[in-house]
């Protein structure tokens, strides 16, 4: 058993010293090792490092990407337009020390660093520019200004790299929006309205045009028709006047008789004279 | 245990409890060496670890990343040499914007938030906008050690992709035929995006949900697609009327043609006809005019008289009476 009590306690041993003599920095950290309130090391890269007992500790830092919400704001633009920015910004740790002896090593003491400047440079580029150039595709421009004005106040100031500064939301004061939302209502009804208006319009349109096709239709056949009932009219002329040329004096008389059939037929009551031509006959006869 | 460690610290004062430890000394010395046996070979053993197929492993040594591990049964050296960091490189996650999935499917519910959906577009108007992210893990070292909380990250940045796109259409641009559009370009901008903040974050799809007016304005925008009804209505009634018109009319036009030709027809047959007799009697005629003259004459008034009233005035008055129809010429006067 002896044995088994040499051997915890080596491992006792060991497992004190590596914590008292040793420290590990993990991938995703850096750390500052800090004697009488001095920063004496920096290490950037992970793995095992060495220290003083009891004389040195270490503060770690996060050196993964961060991710800040900024509150939202209230900004003035050129125009004298109010706009909530609502933004967010992605940094990291770039100079531990210059960030630990500035923040005291707290996200928080960042995060308030970052709010401040920020925000100052956000408005401050925001009120050169109009709500109608914010809210356009040139928003990224602004932005990358206020990334790069930002970026170098936070870099030199507080150790701190500011990656991106992004709006997520860029909305309107209540006011302002109930009033882009009755301007798109009427919009809207403007459109409907002429829809309609060229609804009717095309209709009246075809309605009309067929009507017009009508009459035209109508009118060229009447025309035609006319036209045919007087060649009609024309050719019976020329074919009588045809015939009856070849002899007028017996046509006037043939004509003449024919007409009496029709027209002496019925209901005529005549006076002949015996001297006529018809009754010569019947006189010369009674007078005999 | 206690007192065997003091022993180790305090050589002193193993000297004077040495008597005291008897009943343990009786123990044989074997029993300690097969225990420290065990507590090795417990220690050795808690560096297995599996990593299941949609995983991959990461190994760091000392807090230091040394190397990716495949899916299956591995081996590390145990705490504190090193340890293993696991991500899921298949799991597709989702970021929603503008809405929230309250149950899944099958009987999924959603709740909009208005806030995140609302955005204005490049010409001015406001325009409310669902869309969802899916994404996966696609660099697991970055995704392990370089980012904090990536559902958030994701979140952010595709909110201000959205609303960049967004401000780069007009509204009906974002509602109609852009649509797809402010998709894709989301998805490529995002991607660029979240490549310059080193995430290891493949966006696998973005689709755009819910496409709409905001519901303050929706009725005027749904009058707008019933004033397009309505004009496709009326311009179909007018067309019903004129194809029910035109024809007609066409009708009429060729029943005034036929009237006209059969009018014409049969004025020229009618003539001929007339002409045809005359012609006929003509030709007689000239072989003896005198006669035929007066054989027509007199059979046209064998034809007329019998059917008149008839009164003959001759010079001799007696003679004529005779001949008056006395009957008739009373009821005449």
């Amino acid at each position: 058993m002896r044995s088994l009590a040499i051997f915890v306690g080596i491992v006792l041993i060991a497992v004190i010293a590596f914590n008292l003599f040793t420290f590990t920095v993990d991938e995703t950290r850096k750390a500052v090792v800090i004697q009488f309130g001095e920063i004496v090391r920096i290490v950037e890269l992970p793995g095992l490092y060495s220290k003083i007992p009891f004389v040195q500790s270490v503060t770690y830092l996060e050196d993964r990407i961060l991710n800040y919400d900024i509150q939202p704001q209230e900004v003035l633009t050129y125009d004298q337009k109010r706009m909530v920015i609502d933004n967010y910004a992605i940094w990291r740790i770039d100079d531990p020390q210059l960030f630990v002896e500035t923040t005291g090593g707290r996200l928080v003491g960042g995060q308030s660093k970052i709010d401040e400047i920020v925000y100052s440079d956000l408005r401050n580029i925001l009120a050169k520019h109009t709500l109608d150039e914010i809210v356009s595709a040139e928003r990224v421009e602004y932005l990358r200004e206020v990334t790069e004005l930002s970026r170098a106040k936070l870099l030199n100031g507080f150790g701190i790299f500011l990656i991106d500064v992004r709006i997520k939301r860029a909305d309107l004061p209540s006011e302002i929006e109930q009033a882009v939302f009755s301007r798109m209502r009427s919009e809207r009804e403007r459109i409907a309205a002429q829809l309609r208006a060229e609804g009717e319009e095309q209709a009246r349109q075809i309605t009309s045009n067929a009507d017009k096709e009508v009459v035209i239709i109508l009118a060229e056949a009447q025309k035609d028709a006319e036209k045919v009932r007087g060649e009609g009219d024309a050719q019976a002329l020329e074919i009588y006047a045809g015939a009856y040329n070849q002899d007028p004096d017996f046509y006037r008389f043939w004509r003449t008789l024919e007409s009496y059939k029709v027209a002496l037929a019925t209901d005529t009551r005549i006076v002949l004279s015996s001297n006529s031509e018809y009754l010569r006959f019947l006189e010369s006869m009674l007078g005999q | 245990m206690a007192k065997f460690i003091d022993r180790l610290l305090d050589p002193d004062a193993q000297q004077e409890e040495g008597q005291r430890q008897v009943n343990l000394r009786r123990l044989p010395g074997w029993v300690g060496w097969i225990a420290i046996v065990l507590i090795v070979a417990i220690y050795l053993v808690s560096g297995i670890y599996t990593i299941s197929p949609s995983e991959e492993g990461l190994v760091k040594r000392f807090g230091r990343f040394v190397r990716t591990v495949d899916p299956g049964l591995h081996y590390r050296l145990p705490t504190p040499f090193e340890s293993v960091v696991v991500v899921n490189i298949l799991e597709v996650r989702k970021s929603e914007i503008g809405f929230r999935t309250i149950s899944p499917a099958p009987n999924p519910r959603y709740q909009t938030i208005e806030t995140e959906a609302l955005m204005l577009t490049g010409d001015g108007n406001i325009a409310h906008v669902e869309m969802v992210v899916q994404y996966r893990v696609n660099d697991s070292s970055l995704f392990a050690f370089h980012l904090i909380d990536s559902a958030t990250i994701v979140k952010q940045a595709a909110e201000a992709v959205l609303r960049e796109q967004v401000a780069t259409k007009s509204l009906d641009e974002t509602l109609t035929e852009q649509r797809d559009t402010i998709g894709i370009e989301s998805r490529l901008a995002l991607q660029e995006l979240l490549d310059s903040y080193g995430t290891g974050i493949l966006i696998a799809n973005i689709q755009l949900q819910d496409v709409k007016p905001p519901k303050e304005v929706i009725s005027a925008f749904d009058d707008v697609n019933s004033a397009r009804q309505d004009k496709e209505k009326l311009i179909n009634q007018a067309e019903r009327y004129a194809l029910d018109l035109v024809p007609r009319a066409r009708g009429e036009a060729q029943e005034i043609g036929n009237q006209a030709e059969a009018y014409k027809q049969s004025r020229i047959k009618g003539s001929e006809g007339d002409v045809a007799r005359f012609v006929e009697v003509l030709a007689k005629y000239e072989l003896g005019e005198e006669v035929t003259r007066t054989r027509i004459y007199i059979e046209t008034m064998e034809e007329i008289l019998p059917g008149m009233d008839k009164i003959v005035l001759s010079g001799h008055e007696d003679g004529l009476l005779k001949l008056l129809n006395l009957d008739s010429m009373g009821g005449g006067q």
